[in-house]
């Protein structure tokens, strides 16, 4: 920690950071409001997929980074996962040295234009931000200013290429093309390795892009990411499922030293409650894969999916926000987040449901499906629905929801969304028995090393470890597990 | 060699003893043994809600102390609760499908219920999975500043009837002796669908430990003076309500399971003495019962079941006098 802090201040008394804090009195940076980013209207937007928020404009980046005094003691960074060095990277944009920003963002993270747009920063880096702690005002825009420096390189054309070391043609696998293996991967093809990443659907990308929808994340901004891998060397193979296409074992015949597997946590849960397996019941999942990766919103297309009038979705979480906005893009009439606490206990991001509030969603806080009806044809027509209220708080700290008894009514639904949650994946710890996994399935490993306790050329990270976490937790642990993987062969080859 | 077959639940038992829900009944293994030594039935052990509630907490508290495991702003972990009684619901489903297929006795299945909604799917689930009947173990505290005993009493009859709507197996309530009028609570019971009433619940008392000066729980076994509570309000209620009366609580050998049947009992249920001397007491106590049905000579047991009931005896007010008054004037 010393070090850190001895590191942040040699960085912070450079020249050209001296000279950008001189430019404006602090008292002034204190007094400037923070800048929106401004938003897509919102009864256009929940027509189409096109991106909800427009990022900033040059001019409203610089004024907001103006906002940032440059604190001795960012406590900010002590929000980041991956230690994005903040203050560092604002005072870049505020001296309009746009690649340079992009520059620092891309030290620590290799997909910046994918957390500036789905971090969490307000429960992060924002949340420790000056402004917020000592201030009581909002936090500087950090995700935002992120997400601006990040699209700026994008959308220059000069994306910088990471050096790559020289190839020492050992070659490592990576299970799964989410946030960490990605991350994962950019490291270890710096590190001069022949990297593979297994990829079980068609597409590239992972959560990014069969969950996340395109109005929050656009694929042509993953694209870009992912480009930038190819050309750093790192190859893909798409449907390939490692234990099911080729085993380890085969793969470890092909040559293949330690793999990191970031496999995610795409096993869908449900509620168990009478109906679920009715049509028109999906998971979230299986809805938004659908709709994000295999075009199932064009009825023309092989796999259509059903999306009906008057659809619920269960949860209160970001997925569910995803799901229920896809729904009412999709044309919905009522499309209904059915959650059983209250908008206070919501584990969804505050701006997810700003925005689905003002795209014309329906909120039912405070209640529980019970049982689902169908028609004859088996097709979901309506839901018994129970009313709740909150008791004390269990040990999450959230208020318990207690059903009111009586309360229960009939809800018409056509088509329902289940999103109350996500079991990591279980192909690779069924296809390496010795494999330590925990109660909730995910894989038990070093947490400095992200080294698989009981197989030691196994790594991983992500979901498959947290059991579903937040994209930039993901990627910091592929990087992390990078770092291990890069120790763990080295030290056989010394070995040897 | 007398004849100890009994209905009890619409069900052909080969005799009149009961495993009632507990401990013993909670995996096959064990069911195997209890039916080898004779035991009629089994009540599984019960589903209980907060058991469930319970271990979300324990689960939740221990992912907080992983440092790897995601629980905060985490939809699973929102949704623990539900998920760990979708795994407890499902375990519970494939005790009763494993138990149908490796034993030949009934197999009543066992839910606590404390809230009416969420219970009566799984009531469903449960009928879909094999189990010949259910018994649902309602127990609300009757102690309440505000509520009146109605109150209390309508939750009893709300969740039987939620049940029974739900499915088409028999259905058994297990209650508690703490009612004001334990005859029309019964009697509300059948009318709103009740096939038997099981007397009574055993509940865990507190004690203090005055050395300690800290509360305790005291012995969970029942014991054999027990019996008696149970016996004189199936005697009171015995011929008296249509339903079948399975009599709970302190029976420990085969003469307290006579006792029960002379005092109107249709089944006994049976666990402590089980907990304490194995299961072979069910053969014990059975071949007990042979050797007295014989030396009695009845030949089946509904020759003498209810011969002591309180509509049948000679003496009815023995079982409805409380008082110690007689006890006490004939001594001396």
């Amino acid at each position: 920690m010393e070090n850190i802090a001895e590191y942040l201040k040699a960085e912070r008394s450079q020249e050209w950071r001296n000279e950008i804090r001189k430019t404006m009195k602090t008292k002034l940076r204190l007094e400037k409001v923070r800048v929106e980013m401004s938003e897509e209207d919102p009864n256009i937007r929940n027509t189409n997929n096109i991106e909800v928020n427009t990022g900033l404009s040059v001019e409203e980046a610089v004024l907001e980074a103006q906002r940032c005094i440059d604190c001795p003691t960012p406590t900010c960074m002590t929000g980041c996962p991956v230690g994005i060095n903040i203050p560092k990277f604002i005072k870049k944009i505020e001296k309009e040295d746009f690649l340079g920003a992009a520059a620092v963002l891309k030290d620590t993270n290799g997909l910046p234009a994918v957390c500036g747009r789905v971090c969490p920063q307000e429960k992060q880096c924002e949340a420790q931000c000056f402004y917020t702690i000592k201030l009581n005002k909002p936090p500087v825009a950090i995700g935002h200013l992120e997400r601006f420096a990040a699209d700026y390189e994008q959308n220059s054309g000069q994306i910088a290429i990471p050096d790559v070391a020289e190839s020492n043609k050992i070659k490592l696998g990576i299970v799964g093309s989410g946030p960490a293996g990605l991350a994962a991967a950019g490291d270890l093809a710096k590190f001069g390795y022949d990297v593979t990443v297994f990829e079980a659907l068609h597409e590239i990308g992972g959560v990014l892009k069969y969950g996340i929808p395109e109005f929050r994340l656009p694929n042509d901004v993953v694209d870009v990411e992912i480009e930038s891998l190819k050309q750093m060397g790192v190859k893909f193979r798409t449907n390939f499922i490692v234990g099911k296409t080729a085993s380890f074992e085969d793969l470890k015949k092909d040559g293949y030293q330690a793999f990191f597997v970031g496999s995610g946590a795409g096993l869908p849960r449900f509620m168990n409650i009478p109906g679920e397996n009715f049509n028109g019941i999906f998971s979230s999942n299986e809805y938004l894969t659908r709709v994000n990766l295999m075009n199932a919103a064009d009825p023309e297309y092989d796999t259509p999916v059903h999306s009906g009038d008057y659809v619920a979705v269960i949860g209160g979480g970001n997925t569910a926000m995803d799901s229920v906005r896809t729904a009412k893009r999709l044309g919905a009439k009522r499309s209904m987040i059915i959650y059983r606490r209250s908008e206070a206990e919501m584990p969804a991001r505050v701006e997810e449901v700003k925005h689905a509030k003002e795209e014309g969603i329906e909120f039912m806080n405070l209640h529980n499906p019970l049982e689902y009806y169908a028609n004859d044809n088996g097709m979901v027509k309506s839901m018994k629905v129970q009313k709740m209220e909150l008791g004390e708080p269990d040990s999450s700290g959230r208020r318990r929801p207690i059903p009111i008894e009586g309360s229960e009514f009939i809800l018409e639904v056509d088509t329902v969304v289940v999103s109350v949650g996500v079991s990591p994946n279980p192909i690779v710890p069924a296809a390496l028995p010795k494999l330590e996994i925990t109660d909730w399935g995910t894989i038990v490993v070093d947490k400095d090393t992200m080294q698989s306790t009981t197989i030691p050329e196994i790594f991983a990270g992500g979901d498959i470890v947290r059991g579903g976490a937040t994209v930039i937790l993901a990627m910091g642990d592929g990087r992390k597990a990078a770092a291990g993987m890069h120790k763990y062969i080295q030290e056989k080859i010394k070995a040897n | 060699m007398a004849d100890l077959t009994t209905k009890y639940l619409g069900l052909s038992l080969r005799n009149p003893i009961v495993i009632g829900s507990s401990g013993l009944t909670d995996n096959v293994e064990k069911l195997v043994e209890l039916e080898k030594n004779g035991a009629a039935a089994v009540v599984l052990k019960s589903l209980f809600e907060e058991q469930i509630l319970l271990e979300a907490d324990h689960k939740m508290k221990q992912a907080e102390k992983n440092d790897l495991i995601y629980s905060d702003y985490s939809e699973t972990f929102d949704y623990i609760d539900t998920h760990i009684k979708e795994k407890e619901l499902n375990n519970y489903i494939e005790l009763i499908k494993e138990a149908k297929k490796q034993i030949d006795i009934p197999v009543i299945a066992s839910i606590n219920a404390v809230t009416t909604s969420e219970w009566t799917g799984f009531a469903k689930q449960i009928e879909d999975a094999g189990a010949d009947a259910l018994e649902l173990n309602i127990f609300v505290m009757p102690f309440s500043f505000n509520k009146d005993c109605n109150e209390n009493e309508d939750t009893y009859y709300s969740v039987l009837r939620k049940v029974k709507e739900a499915v088409n197996i028999p259905v058994a309530v297990k209650i508690s002796p703490y009612f004001a009028n334990l005859g029309k609570v019964i009697t509300k019971l059948e009318e709103n669908g009740a096939d038997a009433i099981v007397m009574f619940n055993k509940f865990s008392s507190p004690d203090i430990d005055i050395n300690k000066q800290k509360l305790i729980h005291a012995d969970v076994l029942s014991k054999p003076s027990d019996i008696f509570n149970s016996l004189r309000w199936i005697s009171l209620s015995a011929n008296r309500v249509k339903v079948d009366l399975a009599a709970s609580t302190g029976i420990h050998d085969g003469e307290a399971v006579i006792k029960q049947l002379l005092a109107g009992a249709t089944v006994t249920q049976v666990v402590s003495t089980i907990f304490s001397n194995g299961p072979q007491k069910v053969n014990e106590m059975l071949n007990f019962m042979h050797d007295w049905m014989d030396e009695k000579g009845h030949n089946y047991v509904d020759q003498f079941r209810g011969n002591l009931s309180s509509s049948a005896s000679d003496n009815p007010e023995t079982f409805e006098r409380v008082q110690f008054m007689k006890y006490y004037s004939e001594i001396g």
